[in-house]
């Protein structure tokens, strides 16, 4: 699932103007840095609950992705190309967590403007217009269809809503709001 | 026509007949070509002292066999390995491979936390053990919280809130391969990114055929990427090598032995009837037995074969004999005087072959047994077809044969006293400086540089290469595991002490009973007031906490066999070797715990004391143990061959009386002198070189009996001038070869040949009347 982050911001960073996929990339290729603020809502519909969470999140082209929990609980993610980690090491981290330091490059190749990555997961079906569009993601792997059913992205000129549904009935929506760009330049 | 002669006719026939089955069988046993084998390690030693280390070293050395690893470095990655993958996908029509791992969604298709979800409670991490035994687990709550509201989590919050199994899981997982661009890449300490192909071969890596497609696809793709570097490793290129290096000697080697055999022999005796009537007595010998060795051992080691085209040197010199005798007597020529040197030339010959069949190696009984049947095939075709054949005869081999024993002859020949001197003298340099080396190296066929390639790919991959490995048994699983687990805790406590070792313990993945109650235990701790605490700050509804405990009531506990089915278990399945009987007959259980980086003999000498210090584990260093075997062995052949040699020399003493030294003196000095120059030149001693002088010695009392035999006749010193060139031709020649086994026997025999045929001449009974010119009689 932790796929789901990089597929998630990956497709934030792309202004959705492009009608086809290879402007889309393109697109992605050219922002240099978003920042903005996150709505996280997980439904968990074994329990029929939300979990509700907020905070801010920055992309920097190449550098660093850093998604910053408010609500309900403070926490700071860095995912890097040389390393990503948890900013506070959790008790018992051995330091070493691996799956979590490739979901990093992952997401990272993802954000540089991988599309081919994506692709390699997932069939790809783009509507609507460009004041209004959305994509939908379909797991090629089946073992990936064993977990995830699909993924929605909707937006305008940015990524607004992102819809993850996984294959036992959870849901992962997040709203984005207030996103500017940043200036391709160093932090 | 005498009753003898109507006897050798009879018997030539019944020959004639026993050479077509021969024929029969062979051409049914070739119907679907020449089962061969090319695996060197057929020559080691059979270890029946210890069946369950022979288990333990098949299990860990299995278990890669059938796969291959490409590292690849490129300037375009992705595409270069991408291409790659596809040429090896569709090598030999898309039938070498079942399977190619090169993507990283290769490795994500099988979800480990389906099969071990259940057990996850009974699995914790140290660290997540030590934090609930410090504070009851309190500080587990917030980095759960963050796990809960984290965008790539996948909580779940009655299952699993804390998400132990994900911290077990990454625990686990202890590979440096990570995903790059959709690529499985490894990176070494310089940076360089490589990427990662993992091959599984549908046929056994020694087939031919898989040899070859893999390595037409592999050139092609070089062709193609010029700027594109490879490391290999794995079992089907070293094969491929071998394989490949056997082939280019046979053709090298085995043909030029065999046109300069048919130059010199054409030189001799100058007719191409002769020549092939020379080759009949080989052709007889590899009737006999190829067919025999098929039979019993049911495919032909390539070593035998190479071996066997060495056989040609022997197998020609009964005809050699024959001929020169036939060529010098004319019409006056009879077998009669002939057969007693020829049936102590085999004989002789006969022993120093079997010998070989005493050594406890599958692959040097083969040989020794294709050589008997071979020699003794040949000799019978010799004896019984030759004599009756009409051959013409060139008076220029006469010449010659005069010609040779008047250049050869020496003023005066040598007194016994001397030769013990000598004898004296060399033994004195061989006990000061001989020295011997049973390095497993030499039955390795591997060049350094694709030794030295494997090790990179598997220091790479952090991968052990099984060769050093504790051996550990116990009455039943729980006692296994426990005991696994303690041996690890020592090999941490070592380590922390400055052993710089790693290791792969089935105990760390599949802990003992006890250690996984203490875990359920811990985790009924933790699913106390953390969890609590948890549920309320993360808001879910309170339900979550009953159904969360409930999820404890009943775990099953993870045993050996439930992780060895699971995929994340199939590395593992190499170190469990399961119901073992030990030596008082009861069953017991038993497993590996393979260590790497074991790379000085003071860590190798404080891993053995660690075993040491407990019954029931048993550190083995496979490497060592080998080279152990084949010391003893090498031992073993010493024993045999001076036996052999004992027992020749009495019964030659029994023969020739007062001559006898005449007869022994080329061989053993042949052998003094090669112990002599290996010594004064530092060369080691090994079992092959030993196997050489088992062929010397044959070759050398052939000739000393011959010489003995026939003293006053040109006609025999030239036969044993020519067999001994042909041998030398034959076996000596084996000293080019680059496999370090045939290098060692070809050397040995090329010195110790050489010698022999420097010796003849000065140790022969002195003829009476020097300047027969013999050609003269006809």
């Amino acid at each position: 699932m932790r796929l789901f982050v990089l597929l998630m911001l990956g497709l934030l960073s792309s202004p959705a103007l492009a009608f086809d996929l290879a402007d889309l990339q393109h697109r992605l290729g050219d922002t240099q840095g978003l920042s903005g603020r996150f709505v996280q809502t997980r439904h968990l519909a074994d329990l029929d609950t939300d979990l509700e969470s907020r905070g801010h999140f920055t992309y920097q082209r190449g550098k660093r992705v850093v998604w910053a929990l408010e609500q309900p609980v403070e926490d700071r993610q860095v995912f890097t190309p040389a390393d990503a980690r948890a900013a506070d090491d959790a008790p018992g981290d051995t330091g070493d967590d691996r799956r979590r330091r490739q979901i990093a490059a992952l997401l990272l190749n993802l954000l540089d403007g991988d599309w081919q990555a994506l692709e390699r997961r997932f069939s790809l079906t783009l509507s609507g217009d460009a004041t209004a569009w959305q994509v939908a993601l379909a797991p090629r792997q089946a073992a990936l269809r064993e977990r995830l059913a699909e993924v929605t992205l909707a937006g305008g000129r940015y990524v607004e809503r992102l819809r993850l549904e996984t294959a036992d009935g959870d849901t992962l929506t997040v709203r984005f709001s207030d996103l500017q760009p940043l200036a391709g330049s160093d932090p | 026509m005498t009753r003898p002669a109507a006897l050798g006719k009879h018997l030539a026939r019944l020959w004639g007949l026993v050479l077509l089955a021969g024929v029969v069988s062979l051409a049914w046993q070739l119907r679907d070509g020449l089962p061969s084998d090319t695996r060197l390690t057929a020559l080691l030693p059979q270890d029946r002292q210890n069946p369950l280390l022979e288990r333990a070293d098949a299990r860990l050395g299995r278990a890669f066999e059938d796969r291959f690893v490409l590292l690849l470095d490129a300037p375009a990655l992705p595409r270069a390995t991408a291409d790659l993958a596809e040429r090896l996908s569709a090598a030999d029509g898309g039938r070498l491979l079942t399977r190619l791992d090169w993507r990283d969604v290769d490795f994500a298709d099988s979800d480990p936390a389906a099969v071990l979800g259940p057990y996850r409670y009974r699995l914790l991490t140290p660290s997540l053990r030590q934090a609930i035994e410090q504070d009851g687990g309190t500080s587990l709550v917030q980095p759960a919280l963050a796990r809960l509201f984290s965008p790539g989590g996948d909580p779940e919050p009655v299952a699993d809130p804390f998400g132990l199994l994900d911290r077990w899981l990454a625990q686990q997982d202890d590979s440096p391969v990570s995903s790059w661009q959709g690529l499985l890449t490894v990176r070494d300490r310089d940076g360089t990114r490589r990427s990662l192909l993992i091959g599984r071969l549908a046929d056994t890596p020694y087939a031919p055929s898989a040899q070859q497609a893999l390595t037409r696809a592999l050139r092609a793709f070089e062709a193609a990427h010029p700027d594109a570097r490879l490391l290999h490793s794995g079992l089907i290129f070293h094969a491929a090598g071998g394989a490949r290096q056997a082939r280019h000697e046979i053709t090298t080697i085995g043909l030029g032995a065999f046109l300069a055999l048919i130059v010199i022999l054409l030189a001799v005796f100058r007719s191409p009837r002769t020549l092939l009537a020379l080759l009949l007595p080989l052709a007889g010998g590899l009737l006999v037995a190829t067919p025999l060795t098929l039979a019993l051992f049911g495919r032909l080691h390539l070593l035998t074969l190479a071996f066997g085209a060495s056989l040609i040197g022997v197998a020609i010199d009964y005809a050699l004999h024959l001929q020169c005798e036939r060529a010098v007597q004319g019409r006056r020529f009879h077998l009669r005087p002939l057969l007693p040197g020829l049936a102590l030339g085999l004989v002789s010959s006969l022993a120093a072959y079997l010998a070989l069949a005493l050594a406890p190696m599958p692959g040097l009984r083969q040989m020794a047994l294709f050589a008997a049947a071979g020699l003794a095939g040949a000799w019978l075709t010799g004896v019984l077809w030759l004599p009756r054949l009409a051959l013409p005869v060139h008076p220029a081999t006469a010449r010659i044969a005069a010609r040779w024993w008047s250049l050869t002859t020496p003023r005066r020949t040598l007194a016994p006293g001397w030769l013990a001197v000598v004898a004296l003298i060399l033994l004195g340099v061989i006990a000061w400086r001989l020295t011997a080396d049973d390095s497993l190296r030499l039955l390795n066929p591997s060049s350094s540089a694709q030794l030295a390639e494997e090790r990179q790919v598997q220091s790479l991959l952090g991968r052990d290469t099984g060769s050093r490995y504790f051996l550990v048994t116990a009455d039943d699983e729980p006692a296994l595991l426990e005991r696994l687990a303690t041996l690890g805790q020592r090999l941490d406590t070592a380590s922390a002490d400055g052993l710089t070792i790693g290791y792969r313990n089935l105990a760390d993945r599949v802990p003992p009973p006890r250690m996984q109650d203490a875990n359920l235990a811990a985790v009924r701790r933790l699913y106390g007031e953390p969890l609590a605490t948890l549920v309320e700050r993360a808001g879910l509804p309170g339900s979550v906490i009953d159904k969360a405990r409930a999820t404890l009531d009943s775990v099953p506990r993870l045993d050996v066999a439930t992780w060895l089915d699971a995929p994340a278990g199939t590395a593992d399945r190499r170190l469990w070797l399961g119901p073992v009987t030990a030596d008082d007959g009861t069953t017991r259980l038993a497993a590996t715990l393979v260590l790497n980086g074991v790379d000085s003999a003071a860590e190798g000498r404080r891993l053995a004391a660690l075993a040491d210090a407990r019954p029931d584990v048993c550190y083995v260093d496979r490497v060592a143990r080998l080279s152990r075997l084949l010391g003893e062995l090498r031992r073993h052949v010493s024993l045999w061959v001076g036996l052999a040699l004992a027992l020749l020399t009495a019964g030659l003493v029994l023969r020739y009386r007062r001559q006898a030294w005449r007869v022994v003196t080329p061989a053993l000095g042949a052998l003094l002198g090669t112990l002599a120059v290996y010594a004064v030149a530092g060369v080691p001693l090994n079992v092959f070189s030993q196997l050489g002088m088992l062929l010397v010695l044959g070759i050398g009392l052939d000739a000393g009996i011959f010489s003995a035999e026939h003293a006053r006749r040109p006609a025999t010193w030239l036969a044993v001038s020519l067999s001994t060139l042909t041998s030398v031709l034959a076996f000596g020649l084996l000293a080019f070869s680059a496999t370090p086994a045939l290098h060692y026997l070809g050397l040995t025999c090329l010195i110790g040949l050489t010698l022999v045929g420097l010796l003849v001449p000065w140790v022969r009974p002195a003829p009476p009347r020097i300047k027969e010119r013999p050609h003269g009689e006809h």
